[in-house]
């Protein structure tokens, strides 16, 4: 079988790409054939995906086509003959983004306005939560699939010990405003004034620009001095080493259509404190602490909980290596390849 | 020891227990984005006019300030035709909504007149 992958855009850091290029490792794995494609490629990339304008598949090839953001040559996409099959990640609503990333809004509004499109043309329409599975419905995919963001936990490391040092409180994501890094650094101020005065906050992601990177690195001065980091374009071992050196995971996110860095705080052992936004209670089971309280004095007397309770850190590390089970590589593995050759057969 | 079922409802006590006694004074209220706010009149008077930010011009590579370095310079060599395009795109923002403006004054007037 040969298998063509097609993305609106991609990115080094990217967990679609990433997802992409560990699907291509299964599919040679599978004796599988094909390439992966992309419109827009980042630099970082460094060869591993094809510009999408050389896309040439035979009529028989399948294309799995991963929907996150707008697509520039959707029309030529979809007047293909070859069965597809769609693989919707969420589109982030635009309104987060007109402000700071007024580009990347713009293609989100159009990718929104292109999922209803999509849908209309694959064989077989999948996401990769039930939450996103369900705005494909709203649009009239009549059967859905669901399958989940596939984490490579090779590639992560291995995990630690409870680290020394001052609690170190870590949030890991797109520094874009939906993820609200604004309010993990007031949550973070709150429970360095009132709790632990030497804790310290690490944000790492990509940013959406260095406009929103410049707000949030004011809003840290302001508010906790000294005590908070952002790196951007990390390695997988730097961020493995991230992850090692963190007391709680610190997730205050207002949209999420999957959330892989709960699964990697699961891997290292790091007890998780979340909004309930988007696919976060999904993925994140009975694994989290998960707040929606407005205050948040609650989420910092949480977080301070998450770090200073051992059992039920325990508890929790214990419920994570359960989730994990549930999102295990070759489960997943194993709803992809069901998927594709439903989509070779028509769906 | 507190499971996690009993976790929030911990934090909350401890939360109004602290505030009993003086800390979390002030405002600790979450804050609404107003980016995810509708697009009002205001915002987009404030985006018609666009003034681009040469921070945003940089390299996402590990190493690269000196390849962020040379776009700067790039677009300072360029600034002439920036600033005729910034400028015919400005003049069509503004004029679109001037209109734009225009039209739902006229609309809300009708309204009116109709109600009357």
């Amino acid at each position: 079988m040969i298998v063509s992958q097609v993305m609106s855009g991609a990115g080094p850091f990217d967990a679609i790409t990433t997802e992409a290029l560990t699907f291509r490792s299964y599919f040679r794995r599978w004796g599988w054939g094909g390439a992966d494609h992309a419109f827009r490629i980042a630099p970082g990339c460094d060869g591993a995906l094809s510009p999408a304008a050389g896309l040439q598949p035979a009529p028989e090839d399948v294309l799995l086509i991963h929907h996150s953001a707008g697509w520039p040559r959707l029309g030529q996409l979809m007047a293909l003959p070859n069965p597809k099959l769609l693989l919707y990640h969420n589109v982030t609503p635009a309104g987060w983004l007109w402000e700071h990333a007024p580009v990347l809004a713009a293609h989100c509004a159009a990718g929104r306005e292109q999922l209803a499109e999509l849908v209309a043309v694959v064989d077989v329409a999948a996401a990769d939560s039930a939450f996103n599975a369900a705005e494909l419905r709203t649009l009239g995919a009549e059967r859905t699939e669901v399958i989940p963001l596939l984490v490579d936990r090779d590639k992560l490391g291995p995990a630690a010990a409870v680290p020394t040092g001052p609690p170190t409180v870590l949030f890991v994501g797109r520094l874009s405003p939906h993820k609200r890094q604004d309010e993990v650094i007031r949550a973070f101020a709150l429970y360095r004034r009132h709790r632990v005065p030497e804790a310290r906050l690490m944000l790492i992601g990509d940013p959406v620009s260095g406009r929103y990177v410049q707000t949030l690195r004011a809003l840290a001065d302001e508010l906790a001095p000294g005590a908070v980091t952002i790196e951007t374009g990390l390695s997988e071992a730097e961020l493995g080493d991230r992850y090692r050196a963190a007391h709680v995971f610190l997730c205050l996110s207002e949209h999420e259509g999957f959330c892989v860095p709960l699964l990697e705080s699961f891997h290292f052992g790091v007890p998780v404190v979340a909004r309930p936004a988007g696919a976060v209670p999904e993925v994140a089971g009975d694994a989290a602490l998960l707040v929606d309280d407005p205050d948040l004095a609650v989420v910092a007397e949480l977080v301070h909980l998450a770090v200073s309770d051992a059992e039920l850190r325990a508890e929790l590390r214990r419920r994570g290596d359960v989730r994990l089970e549930e999102y295990a590589p070759e489960r997943v593995a194993a709803r992809l390849r069901a998927a594709v050759e439903a989509t070779a057969n028509g769906g | 020891m507190t499971t996690p079922e009993q976790a929030v409802r911990s934090a909350r006590q401890a939360a109004a227990s602290m505030r009993e006694q003086g800390a979390y004074q002030g405002d600790t209220a979450r804050h609404e984005s107003p980016t995810a706010d509708a697009l009002d009149e205001r915002k987009l008077w404030r985006w018609a006019l666009i003034d681009p930010d040469i921070s945003d011009v940089r390299s996402t590579r590990r190493f690269g300030a000196p390849i962020t370095a040379l776009k700067r310079t790039l677009v300072r060599l360029l600034d002439q035709y920036h600033q005729e395009l910034i400028a015919e795109q400005t003049r069509f923002n503004v004029a679109v909504l001037e209109r734009l403006t225009h039209l739902e004054r006229r609309i809300a007037a009708l309204e009116e007149e109709r109600k009357r």
